[in-house]
């Protein structure tokens, strides 16, 4: 007897809970890898669960003098993050119903609207380092963005349009288009920016307490309670999903649903999740091989992404590409 | 828009990347050792795309040209240019007449110069794709910022030498079949270049104590 294959909608569905559920557990392993590769015994790989139920049952306080957006924009950041897995490969190698609702331009959007409205909440707290952290993470995302631009051009420049799906069919057709140097200058200039926007290592001290480097992190520093649960909680999908886009788009789509059979689909969560934990310990690697690099160094480090990102795109026309 | 190149022009296409990413890499390198590292996997490239050709093009005069370039750009040059800098202890990094970041803006319109004025040349080989020579075009021109912006003697050392690992894809790519005596005469030539390099770097540091070619604004008197 063969089991009913599931409705696009569902199988849509499942790709938001699979970011949303496993989100954590990926946190979880590259935070234990990172701890063992530093001869530690790091922290247990479920934690993240522990630290976001303990969080949730914790009271929530707010600043003196603050408005209504400090509590609002954890919230906000979240619904974003719950919003960009409609838009992108995460389970399937077709199109659902959503996800021609935005394009990788519009996927951006949502997770540049999610990084506003934190940085927005800390600097609405008062609180000197939260501010400094808004205002320093709105700085080098201004930055990054010539990169995602030009990478979004060499999406386009190699498929015509620039649908995630249809990059991810391209890379799947063959070979030579994996090893094209468009291609490749693409993705390493993405995966590049994956490292600025999850605050790792050349960037960001990941795990740091040390105010004077942070960016990313210091902007929740006045949060508490279920505010800081979520915007964690949202941090960590956001790490989940970049890291989906880096691996089912440009560098490895394979292991995808090709339909809605639960088989197939059931799968795709595995796979993705096991590729998602590869990718996290290359990161964890770096960040043990290389050290932090000054915040003034920062620039020249979103440079050299630059520069690879207008590689991939002046390759093309030399008709190469 | 041309369609998908083959694997191994993609590949090929890759190497020749590479070689142009280490040259940007050589510019914003700010120790003179890690420049010389640089320009050795450089050359190490360079070799290897010259195997890569002989192997499937069947050209056999390239596997010597690849074994001289590998013993003269990978081993000895970078060997001699870092014995010449261990005598000169003081400086381990070499200054720049512009910041890191407006060089790399610098660099990214010279190689688009040098993309687009080759790549619309249409030169057709049966080697390389011509992609290949546009890159090669690119990495000449951005191996002159160096040699024009680093005030030190080693930069501009290995600017040049970097240029002439430029000379040699582009001559790959046009004449991969070159007689091979031409081609030895070539790595002569870079040999030549590396002696008078060395006297000047022995005889600059010998005169000023120092590396640095700012000090040669003092020659009067």
């Amino acid at each position: 007897m063969s089991i009913a294959n599931l409705a696009p909608q569902g199988v849509q569905a499942l790709q938001v809970l699979t970011i949303l559920s496993g989100a954590p557990l990926v946190s979880g392993v590259i935070s234990h890898l990172e701890a063992r590769l530093q001869g530690r015994r790091g922290p247990r790989i479920l934690q993240p669960y522990y630290d976001l139920s303990k969080l949730f049952r914790k009271e929530t306080i707010v600043p003196d003098g603050s408005s209504w957006i400090f509590l609002t924009a954890p919230v906000v950041s979240f619904g974003c993050y719950l919003i960009v897995p409609l838009l992108i490969p995460v389970l399937t190698t077709y199109g659902l119903p959503l996800g021609y609702m935005g394009d990788i331009l519009g996927g951006g959007f949502i997770l540049a609207l999610a990084g506003f409205s934190v940085a927005l909440s800390g600097t609405e707290s008062g609180a000197p380092f939260a501010q400094l952290g808004g205002s320093r993470s709105m700085t080098f995302g201004a930055l990054v963005e010539p990169t995602i631009l030009f990478v979004v051009f060499a999406v386009a420049l190699l498929t015509g349009t620039d649908l995630p799906y249809a990059l991810a069919a391209t890379v799947r057709s063959s070979t030579s288009e994996m090893v094209r140097p468009g291609h490749v200058l693409a993705a390493i200039a993405f995966f590049l920016v994956v490292l600025v926007d999850t605050g790792r290592i050349p960037v960001e001290t990941h795990s740091g307490t040390l105010e004077f480097g942070m960016i990313d992190e210091a902007r929740t520093l006045e949060h508490s309670g279920a505010p800081l649960a979520l915007l964690k909680w949202g941090s960590a999908m956001k790490q989940l999903i970049l890291y989906t886009i880096l691996i089912n788009v440009f560098v490895a789509p394979w292991g995808l649903a090709t339909s809605g059979s639960p088989k197939a689909v059931a799968f795709g969560i595995v796979s993705l999740i096991a590729k998602a934990i590869l990718l996290g310990s290359i990161f964890a690697v770096i960040d043990n091989l290389f050290s932090k690099q000054r915040l003034f160094k920062i620039t020249e480090f979103i440079a050299a992404a630059f520069l690879v990102a207008v590689l991939a795109v002046l390759v093309f026309y030399t008709g190469g590409g | 828009m041309a369609g998908t190149p083959s694997t191994y022009a993609g590949v090929a296409d890759v190497a020749t990347v590479l070689i142009l990413l280490s040259e940007f890499a050589m510019l914003r390198a700010p120790l003179l050792r890690s420049q010389i590292r640089l320009y050795a996997f450089q050359s190490l490239v360079v070799t290897a795309l010259a195997i890569v050709i002989a192997s499937t093009r069947h050209i056999e005069e390239l596997y010597v040209l690849a074994l001289l370039s590998f013993g003269l750009k990978v081993v000895l040059v970078p060997s001699l240019v870092l014995r010449l800098l261990s005598k000169a202890e003081l400086e381990l990094g070499g200054s720049s007449a512009l910041g890191v970041p407006s060089m790399i803006l610098l660099a990214i319109g010279v190689s688009a110069i040098g993309f687009f004025s080759i790549g619309s040349l249409q030169v057709h080989s049966i080697a390389l794709p011509t992609t290949a020579l546009a890159i090669s075009a690119a990495v000449i021109l951005v191996a002159f910022l160096p040699i024009i912006f680093r005030a030190d003697v080693v930069s501009q050392a290995i600017g040049f030498f970097s240029l002439e690992n430029g000379v040699s894809v582009a001559s790959l790519v046009v004449a991969a079949k070159l007689p091979l005596v031409v081609e030895v005469a070539f790595l002569f030539d870079l040999l030549l270049a590396v002696v008078v390099f060395g006297l000047i770097m022995r005889l600059h540091h010998g005169r000023t104590g120092s590396l640095s070619t700012e000090e040669l604004d003092r020659l009067k008197g």
